[in-house]
């Protein structure tokens, strides 16, 4: 069963600034249908002067991540929105390997002496026991 | 005549600079001398470390094979054949692992490996066999080929 990574969307906006003009957009006609089509994740208004319009996700591992929304349009917000939704919280960074192992070695990893002959291995003339 | 170009200038200032030098320097913050800290010396040597950095993705494949190979040769030596020989006689077997594969075996499962080896000498073996023979002996068991169509 799929499980949203995504835990809360914050949206943090300046009622009167110029710059959070499609963040109100997209308040008044677009966040409910959002809120509609994602019953999982919960959305909060909340509006703050004198700061940048920001949208705030946090993920089920913790990791906050902030979007500027300055001079958005509503649709971009809501693209931007729908895509954080569909995201995990893990950092986004260049996966070195695709796979991953705890246990790479079944037979024994090589080392030196796996391939040398040893005191067990009796090379010689038979030992008869004495 | 009311000049206007002068206070049109010195209306606009750029505010962002140092965001701007900080964009180039975080790139460069592990590199050595002065290039970590003096913009105009950074700028150049992080365009030449992702021109590096791109052009080395070429490279990288040519030198991984390099190593794999280097290590198979290392592996098969101990089980007393050189790589040339091991590695044809695993193709004429119908063996198709790349290098990589044989190189983690060869690291991770030494007795796959062993296996491999003796599988690769004995082919070469019955090689030889049909070669020098004159046909009176019975085909190889291990050069039977396999068709999957």
């Amino acid at each position: 069963r799929y499980v949203r990574q995504l835990q809360r969307l914050q949206l943090l906006f300046s009622p009167t600034a110029a710059d959070a003009r499609g963040a109100r957009q997209f308040v008044e006609e677009a966040a409910l249908d959002f809120a509609r089509r994602h019953p999982d994740v919960v959305l909060y208004v909340s509006p703050r002067s004198g700061w940048a319009p920001l949208l705030l996700a946090e993920y089920l591992n913790g990791t906050v991540r902030e979007e500027l929304i300055a001079g958005k349009t509503s649709e971009e917000i809501a693209q931007l929105a729908t895509k954080l939704a569909g995201q995990s919280g893990l950092d986004i960074v260049r996966i070195r390997k695709p796979f991953h192992t705890d246990n790479p070695s079944v037979q024994g990893q090589w080392h030196p002496l796996t391939n040398k002959p040893s005191a067990l291995t009796i090379q010689g003339p038979r030992l008869q026991p004495q | 005549m009311v000049l206007l170009s002068a206070p049109r200038w010195l209306r606009s200032r750029l505010t962002d600079r140092f965001w701007r030098v900080q964009e180039v320097l975080k790139y460069a913050r592990h590199f050595r001398g002065r290039k970590n800290r003096c913009y105009k010396l950074a700028v150049r040597s992080v365009r030449r470390a992702f021109v590096k950095s791109t052009k080395a993705r070429r490279e990288k494949k040519r030198f991984l094979r390099a190593l794999w190979i280097t290590r198979i040769e290392a592996a098969s030596l101990e089980h007393g054949l050189k790589y040339s020989a091991f590695i044809s006689n695993l193709l004429k077997s119908q063996v198709e692992l790349n290098r990589k594969m044989i190189a983690d075996l060869a690291i991770y499962e030494p007795k796959t490996f062993k296996s491999l080896a003796a599988l690769a000498q004995r082919r070469r073996q019955e090689g030889f066999l049909a070669a020098l023979g004159d046909g009176k002996e019975p085909e190889g068991i291990f050069s039977r080929i396999v068709h999957h169509y």
